[in-house]
């Protein structure tokens, strides 16, 4: 890697180089804007079923309310309408200032917030009302898949683009993060949705776990990291450890990431080599994930003092541990003799909370945190309001992931003592859903905290203009 | 090699795709390809070979109950599937007699598949012919009155409604039946 090279590369990701270009952004303002709202609609739901695990006969006489109809609700709207309509919202944010160039179309991507909220809005219908397809992650009926695919199309033009008409000929790692999540996503959003339909039985349960997999390590992933590797820096004012290391962890993702489907249903109905194969690439995946961690440690070095207050920084190097710990489960967790043990346990839940809301969602609280004062031109509303979101999200995280990998590894040793009845094992687990109910209203408290500050941030802009 | 995926759209475009497609077609379109019993359905006549039987379509009542059980969305906490565990055969397994393991050649006729990624409740792959109707009735009526300490929801909505209640229990009577696994033949209709 010639110096220079890395050297402009590394000015464009400090915050002393941005060029004199008035950004419109309300492409991205829209999308972050929505999207939070999501965060809190759908956290009551969270809450909500949580509460069910303690409670079960909860609204349990209300058909559209039941467990069956609010998990996918819960899940795809966190998945859906809060993290990647946020991730995009960020993009649309990031991609114009690392180009140098405004945004290619404002009124296409405001065209796409629009559309992405309808299809919010119809998941919502048809979830409640049980037109479920019956796929994870794939839950919605075909017309919306149908309106998602012309969504992110109309999304990756916009992105494609404004990325093409750049004035810099180098492209920073955040650029090639977010064009791998928009090409992989269509080709793993249209498997998981429309190729399952052509299979059955194993055939697309192998398919339905690429799909699933990878709607985590192709789209949440790379876009996450893309915010990650483009705030880290931005709110630290250090520049990147190291380009060449980020090229590593970019490209073994490319490569790595989509052969682990199988791992879901190890020990399961599909062929012994191809679990072998998901597992051997499983373990792998610690390549890409230590390469980039690294990359952010080696980054902080000498800055961790900044820690202290800088809020958007503590989210996003608190989502760096997660990162690092959420992906050295999943490598383990692969391995035959611990999937015996954990696999179908509460760890699990564990285990995908930590990378969404841990690492990923953190990114993205953080990305909202450093951008919406920026795009509306003022200060942050409360400096104090967003640490106690942090720290509400931090224990109340905590709190959930630890309580559900203890309470999944002791669930998973009773299922491999069968001279315990299962429903001793149900029983067993009440204390650990009391905390975890528990943990939720704290991380819901996180989320309440950070969307009022948001909301008196954005009202509040004219009273609060930014220092120049 | 890579670095000109630095400053080369169409490069960086081309090389992200390659390198996905590579693993994405090799787990994705080549295993049905390679393993046969994917798709052909179960069928055995010869007991040294393991439980005999034959994997039917599912009738037109069955097919509605499954739906019933989609919408519903039991699958989010039943699995349907006995994996190669000592403990699963034993808790798939039925007075003292253990279940054979789920095998692909089983699932042939499901769309969407049901096998589910967490238990919350027990595993359902051999719950065929485990409990009559009326168990069942009662059960989704109030899954306490007959299991205490379930966090199952109770599904009136479906207790009280004959065609649906009649659909989901033929539906949940075929489940591990293909395989004939109990010697005493005791299967509740």
């Amino acid at each position: 890697m010639p110096e220079e090279i890395n050297k402009s590369v590394e000015a464009r990701s400090s915050a002393a180089s941005e060029p004199a270009l008035v950004h419109d952004d309300t492409t991205a303002k829209w999308f972050l804007i929505s999207s939070i709202a999501y965060f809190f609609i759908v956290g009551i739901i969270a809450v909500t079923i949580a509460a069910k695990f303690v409670w079960p006969s909860l609204l349990g006489t209300v058909q559209y309310l039941t467990y069956g109809r609010l998990r996918p609700l819960h899940v795809n709207g966190m998945l859906f309408g809060w993290l990647l309509a946020a991730d995009m919202g960020l993009s649309f944010f990031m991609v114009p200032r690392l180009c140098a160039v405004k945004l290619w179309s404002e009124k296409l991507g405001i065209a796409t917030a629009i559309l992405w909220n309808a299809i919010i809005l119809g998941a919502v219908v048809s979830l409640l009302m049980g037109w479920n397809q019956g796929l994870e992650y794939a839950e919605l009926p075909l017309p919306l898949d149908i309106a998602v695919v012309v969504a992110w199309i109309m999304f990756g033009v916009n992105i494609f683009m404004t990325v093409a008409s750049r004035k810099y000929d180098q492209m920073y790692v955040s650029i090639w993060y977010i064009m791998g999540t928009i090409l992989w996503t269509a080709f793993v959003y249209l498997t998981g949705n429309f190729a399952v339909l052509f299979a059955t039985g194993t055939n697309q349960a192998n398919l339905n776990w690429m799909y699933v997999h990878n709607a985590v390590g192709l789209i949440f992933t790379p876009v996450g990291l893309a915010i990650a590797y483009y705030f880290i820096p931005k709110s630290s004012n250090t520049p990147l450890y190291s380009h060449k290391l980020s090229m590593i962890g970019f490209w073994s993702l490319a490569f790595v990431y989509v052969w682990t489907g199988a791992h879901h249903m190890l020990h399961g109905p599909i062929s012994q080599w191809l679990q072998t194969i998901s597992i051997a690439f499983s373990v792998m995946l610690l390549i890409p994930v230590w390469a980039v961690v690294y990359n952010f440690f080696a980054t902080m070095k000498g800055q961790w003092h900044q820690l202290k207050d800088n809020v958007p920084l503590k989210f996003l190097m608190s989502g760096v541990v997660f990162y690092l710990l959420t992906c050295f489960q999943g490598p383990m967790h692969s391995l035959r003799t611990v999937n015996a043990i954990v696999s179908k346990t509460d760890w699990i839940p564990g285990h995908a909370h930590m990378a969404v809301l841990g690492a990923f969602s953190f990114f993205a609280i953080a990305g909202c945190y450093h951008m919406i004062p920026r795009v509306f031109k003022t200060t942050i509303f409360s400096e104090a309001l967003a640490n106690w979101s942090f720290w509400f999200l931090m224990f109340g995280g905590l709190g959930f992931f630890v309580t559900l990998w203890l309470g999944g590894f002791w669930q998973g040793w009773q299922w491999n003592n069968p001279s315990i009845p299962f429903i001793d094992t149900v029983i067993a687990l009440k204390p650990v859903w009391i905390v975890r109910f528990f943990s939720g209203i704290l991380m819901f408290l996180g989320i309440v905290s950070f969307g009022y500050n948001i909301m008196a941030t954005i009202l509040g802009a004219k009273d609060r203009p930014a220092a120049a | 090699m890579l670095r000109k995926a630095d400053s080369s759209f169409g490069f960086a475009i081309g090389a992200a795709l390659v390198f996905f497609f590579i693993g994405g077609t090799l787990t994705t379109i080549v295993p049905p390809l390679v393993d046969k019993t994917w798709s052909k359905p179960f069928e055995n006549n010869d007991p040294s070979k393991g439980p005999t039987g034959k994997l039917k379509p599912y009738t037109e009542l069955e097919l509605k109950g499954r739906n019933v059980y989609v919408r519903e969305g039991c699958w989010y906490c039943h699995t349907q599937q006995t994996r190669t565990l000592l403990a699963d055969t034993k808790r798939s397994g039925w007075k003292g007699v253990d279940s054979p393991i789920s095998t692909p050649d089983e699932f042939v006729y499901d769309t969407p598949h049901m096998f589910g990624t967490k238990r919350t409740g027990p595993d359902l792959s051999r719950v065929g012919g485990k409990y009559d109707s009326q168990w069942h009735r009662t059960h989704f009526r109030n899954p306490r009155d007959l299991v205490p300490g379930s966090i199952m929801p109770p599904f009136p909505w479906i207790a009280e409604n004959p065609e649906e209640l009649r659909a989901i229990t033929a539906y949940l009577q075929t489940l591990g039946r293909s395989k004939n696994w109990r010697p005493d033949n005791d299967y509740e209709k």
